[in-house]
């Protein structure tokens, strides 16, 4: 205003006009923000989450593909068993009351009973059979279906409560594997649905592309009712947008924001988020295929100087690819030592033995694979160089990355490192070691038959002898061959509005179960 | 005329075949959109089925055949991600962009010529300087780092307006204030910098040396003659907005085309690509067909 | 790069046009600035590279987004350090090269591409007309984010790749603004004066339309220069641009968009530059737009005469 004071009058007049009208409209703004408000995140038991990617579809044969699984799994659609993972239950009953080894293969699974899908027909062991074969259908092509990939199940119908389930070869971890399908009716048909019929606490009643879902509470549950009477789904891709929701009151649950916007203690959770980060390392490649080089990389690396700096505080110094709460886990393994001495000590003895060490490294990243992606693979460039590796950096996106990172891999000069990060939240290591480690693993950079003996071993083993070989295999990989370097276990970062009483866990990237939330 | 319009509709319609096998072809030099499609640790059977769902795995000139048949009966084949038609989810898009892009241009239009003409009247004077200045920085400053520092500050801190989204008027006025800003800065200096030569031309001198001060027949004469290059500018930003304020677009989360293209570009979905591009090319096609009557209407002379 | 043949353009005048050209800069106290910043910006892309490459690439972790103005880690942390603690004022230094360098490199190469087709378009006959004109249609409706993706994918991200996408992108805007004002001039007393008079083709077009068309196409082109910078950072934004190792103001801008609000300084000083070329290239050309006119000379003669 200090200009206008020396304008001619009516000038300042019209200044003064326009101020106000702009001063209205603020008003008019404030007043409808205030009215709008409440329509999205009501003072009762409504919730709003805004998650980072919209959903392409709601099919609940894909609730494995984590965007969908936040949404629908456990809500929607359920499954006949459940991994436990805010206790120390293991695996709980879900749709499955109980589960029994019939040996030879086969378990016997016990149905609970007066469970109604949101259509009101009710849910029989026939509905078991058609939802596998809806994942084995050739029809449609369900990520579920993974799982099962060498093995051949057959049903039978006992009655219509009781299912027996015969697995070829035996699959020890099938009540586990239980978790990961989701239970549809009889009458779903072959082809991808838009109107998921579940026999979850909720219902979606609305679903516009691109803009929102809309879960509501099914009156008739067969099991408690959940506090939540309605969850609506936004989708926001910037994260200090998301962020901002939950502070300006537009949502509830924002989860996966980066550490740069989690700058309220008293809303933002931090959570192993069963991720982990590693460089993949082709073993039969010069000049990784000599260990002293693949030791030399993990001694280069400063691992401490990225928590708290580019990965947010919290984050854990990796040793297996799997996260601390999976079966198996060593906790006798160290990380390695910062030790750029030791490293360079290393290379020279390779080169002394006829390695040549000045093949070029290139290390292959992923844009936006997870927040600061970039900054951790260009410092991780300038460490090997420092202990005298010729490293370079190539960031790509994610179809390019995925040639590099799963077999067969494109010829190189010397050879890539593949910066990757690999999720396994579903308690056994089964979902990660062969396909990182055994000879015939897509992404595996490994050759070696103890290793796929050991892992054939560990996978058809149970109890606490499958624990004790997957330990091992955990030892044999980190400390007798150097398979990978092995970086962190991620965190994720979630901002939770104050009037909810909920805690994100390792497994909230993959889903968010309405009934866990509270309010306070 | 109407000669002149039908050759010009035959040869945008050859046009857009060339620019459907152009897209069809170079699309997929770029990946398989199963490995993409399906999680890391899908088997390779899996990736054969999906391939064979839709039609992936058949020979490229085969599958090319198949599309334009499809396509000249208006089947714009099924999104590989959404399992839904793909037109479908084109049109829904559109239907949130061209609001979007109609405001946001009409707008800048209208401020961009009155305010770029004043200028150009004003030449070197404190008025030109400062809307040079002015739009001279919306123009160059990065549209990402202006959006979400209008977020912070309107929707977060000031809390007057809702942060990102649609669903009232409201939610409507950060896309828009962001979007107009780099194009209302680009036209405002053409608009200037034509007019500008323009009134050098003899007849506006004459006028001027007559004594007729700056009124409106100047204004409105000097304004038609300045118009060809501002209009082919116009056009130029309008078919930007018309492909998807895709930045916009991804942090309001504004359910627009530019959005869906990048996804669906990232994700290899084809079919929702080549069905987006070709419905912006209709747009973009018709809209330049506009221009050039446009131009004639302009300048007569150039009718022919 | 632009900048250059700007500048060097009034030298064909003759030496006594160029040093009155230069005493009229001096007299419009913006353009001169404008035109000492430009040279400022030049000499850092061809000499920042070699003199503070590898300052500008040292990390430091433990030392990142450390705040500006604070002299106590040296000169060159003036402006902040960045995510990896690396000093900003020798990035942004270095980056100048890489920005210009793909700004330039677009902006020249759509330009001479679609100028020429433009001036083909509007000159030639009919049916060639027609065929470039549906061609610049087909351009404009390739989105470029497709371009890039394509050319990203098959060719890899590179300097030299970033200039053809951006450039591709950018030829319908000069080929339609060629041809519009070429129908327009064609149709003038004194071109079709000289048509009668027997003049050759190029000779109509170096003599009496080029010299109508330029000022628009230069107009076009210094805002071009912004729009490309810009371009480029949001293809950066949208993980499909430049990747590191390599550095553009554009990329430094998408980088700091994380730390908008924790670190400010790593987005706004590059935006800044970004901001600050443009400005001055757009009022150096405006400025000579009228100093070149010589029906337009007299306002900065009448003004710096009042001003005096």
């Amino acid at each position: 205003m200090g200009a206008s004071q020396r304008r001619p009058c009516l000038t300042a007049k019209l200044y003064w006009e326009a101020e106000l009208t702009f001063k209205h409209l603020l008003i008019g703004a404030l007043l409808a923000s205030t009215i709008a408000t409440p329509a999205m995140a009501q003072a009762n038991t409504d919730i709003t989450v805004v998650l980072s990617e919209e959903l392409d579809l709601v099919e609940p044969c894909m609730a494995t593909r984590s965007n969908i699984g936040r949404v629908i799994l456990q809500n929607i659609s359920e499954t006949l068993t459940e991994l436990d993972v805010r206790g120390d239950k293991g695996l709980m009953p879900r749709l499955a009351d109980s589960w029994e080894d019939k040996g030879d293969g086969t378990w016997q699974f016990k149905l609970h009973s007066g469970v109604k899908f949101s259509d009101g027909t009710t849910f029989d062991a026939a509905d078991v059979k058609h939802s596998f074969d809806r994942v084995f259908s050739d029809q449609l092509t369900c990520e579920s279906k993974r799982y099962f990939a060498d093995t051949t199940l057959t049903f039978t119908v006992v009655d219509d409560l009781t299912i027996d389930v015969k697995a070829e070869p035996a699959q020890p971890v099938l009540p586990l594997l239980m978790s990961l399908v989701t239970m549809v009716p009889s009458e779903t048909p072959m082809e991808f649905v838009r109107d998921p019929i579940g026999t979850g606490p909720y219902v979606m009643t609305e679903w516009t592309a691109g803009q929102q879902i809309v879960l509501d509470r099914r009156a008739d549950y067969w099991g408690a009712q959940p506090e939540v009477t309605k969850a609506t789904y936004l989708f926001r891709s910037e994260p200090a947008v998301r962020a901002g929701m939950v502070a300006a009151g537009e949502a509830d649950i924002a989860p996966q924001i980066t550490a740069e916007v989690a700058d309220n203690k008293a809303t933002d959770f931090t959570y192993l988020n069963s991720e982990t980060v590693y460089l993949r390392v082709d073993g039969q490649d010069a000049p990784t295929s000599d260990i002293r080089i693949r030791q030399a990389l993990n001694a280069a690396i400063d691992r401490e100087a990225f928590i708290g700096t580019v990965l947010p505080a919290g984050t854990e110094l990796a040793v297996a690819m799997v996260p601390p709460t999976t079966l198996g886990w060593n906790p006798d393994l160290t990380p390695p030592a910062y030790d750029p001495e030791l490293a360079k000590k290393l290379i020279a003895e390779a080169k002394a033995d006829g390695v040549d060490v000045s093949l070029p490294i290139e290390v292959v990243a992923r844009t936006e694979n997870f927040p600061n992606v970039t900054e951790v693979s260009e410092a991780l460039v300038q460490m090997f160089n420092e202990v005298g590796f010729t490293a370079t950096l190539h960031m790509v996106e994610v179809a390019e990355h995925e040639q590099y990172y799963s077999k067969p891999y494109p010829e190189s000069t010397g050879t890539r490192l593949v910066l990757a990060q690999h999720d396994n939240s579903r308690g056994d290591p089964v979902f990660s070691m062969f396909f990182k480690y055994d000879s015939k693993g897509t992404q595996s950079g490994v050759n070696d038959p103890k290793v796929d003996e050991m892992i054939a071993a560990a996978s058809a083993a149970t109890g606490d002898e499958r624990a004790a070989l997957w330990s091992e295999l955990f030892k044999y990989v980190h400390d007798d061959i150097v398979a990978d370097v092995l970086l962190f276990h991620m965190v994720g970062l979630s901002r939770v509005g104050e009037r909810l009483d909920f805690t994100p866990t390792i497994a909230t990237n993959q889903q968010l179960q309405l009934a866990e939330i509270g309010f306070k | 005329m109407t000669k002149l319009i039908s050759q010009r509709v035959i040869a945008s319609l050859l046009s857009l075949l060339g620019l459907l096998i152009l897209v069809f072809f170079l699309s997929r030099l770029t990946g398989d959109p199963a490995v993409l499609f399906l999680p890391i640790d899908a088997t390779e059977e899996m990736k054969t089925q999906f391939r064979a769902l839709h039609g992936l795995d058949l020979p490229i000139l085969e599958q090319f055949g198949r599309y334009v048949w499809d396509f000249v009966h208006l089947d714009f084949g099924e999104s590989l991600r959404k399992a839904r038609p793909a037109i479908d989810v084109v049109l829904e898009a559109y239907a949130w962009t061209l609001p979007l892009a109609g405001i946001t241009m009409g707008l800048v239009v209208v401020a961009a010529i009155v305010l770029g003409s004043l200028a150009a009247f004003n030449v070197g004077g404190f008025f030109d300087r400062l809307v040079s200045i002015v739009s001279l920085i919306g123009a160059s400053a990065p549209d990402f780092w202006i959006a979400i520092v209008a977020i912070v500050v309107f929707a977060i801190n000031l809390s007057w307006l809702p942060t990102s989204g649609v669903g009232t008027p409201w939610h409507w006025v950060l896309p828009i204030a962001v979007l107009f800003i780099r194009p209302f800065g680009l036209i405002v200096q053409v608009v200037r910098g034509s007019m500008l030569t323009a009134l050098s031309a003899q007849y506006v001198k004459t006028a001027r040396a007559k004594g007729v001060k700056n009124l409106p027949i100047i204004f409105v004469h000097t304004l038609r003659n300045a118009m060809l290059p501002v209009i082919t500018v116009i056009g130029d930003q309008a078919a930007a907005m018309l492909n998807g304020a895709v930045i916009v677009e991804t942090i309001f989360g504004f359910p627009g085309i530019g959005k869906l293209m990048i996804d669906s570009i990232l994700q290899r979905d084809f079919n929702v690509v080549l069905a987006a591009i070709m419905v912006t090319a209709l747009a973009i096609f018709i809209m330049n067909i506009l221009i050039d009557l446009a131009y004639g209407l302009l300048d007569p002379r150039i009718r022919n | 790069m632009t900048d250059v043949t700007l500048v060097a353009k009034p030298v064909s005048q003759g030496k006594s046009g160029f040093s009155a050209l230069l005493s009229m800069l001096w007299r419009d106290k913006l353009a001169f600035v404008s035109a000492v910043i430009l040279v400022l910006i030049i000499l850092c892309a061809v000499l920042g590279p070699a003199l503070l490459g590898d300052m500008a690439n040292s990390q430091n972790l433990r030392g990142r987004n450390s705040p500006p103005f604070d002299l106590a880690r040296g000169w060159a942390f003036v402006l902040g350090g960045d995510s990896l603690g690396r000093p900003m004022l020798a990035r942004l230094v270095v980056a100048a090269r890489s920005t210009i360098m793909v700004a330039s490199g677009a902006v020249l190469v759509s330009l001479a591409i679609g100028a020429t087709l433009g001036l083909v378009a509007g000159y030639m006959g009919k049916n060639i007309s027609q065929v470039i004109m549906r061609l610049a249609d087909v351009i404009m409706s390739f989105p470029s984010l497709l371009i890039a993706v394509v050319v990203l994918y098959v060719l890899g991200p590179s300097i030299p790749n970033m200039i053809l996408v951006l450039a591709i992108t950018r030829i319908p805007i000069y080929l339609r603004t060629t041809r519009a004002e070429v129908l327009e001039v064609r149709e003038r007393m004194f071109v079709q004066a000289a048509v009668v008079m027997g003049a050759g083709h190029w000779r109509i077009i170096a003599r009496h339309i080029l010299p109508v068309v330029a000022p628009t196409l230069v107009t076009i082109a210094t805002l071009d220069f912004a729009f490309v910078m810009l371009a480029e950072s949001s293809l950066s934004f949208l993980g499909i641009g430049i990747q590191p190792p390599d550095i553009t103001w554009g990329l430094m801008v998408a980088q700091g968009r994380p730390y908008l609000t924790t670190a400010w300084w790593l987005a706004l000083w590059p935006g800044l530059f970004i901001v600050i070329t443009t400005l001055a290239l757009n009022l150096l050309s405006n400025w000579m737009r009228i100093a070149l006119d010589p029906t337009q000379r007299w306002r900065l003669e009448a003004r710096s005469t009042k001003d005096e």
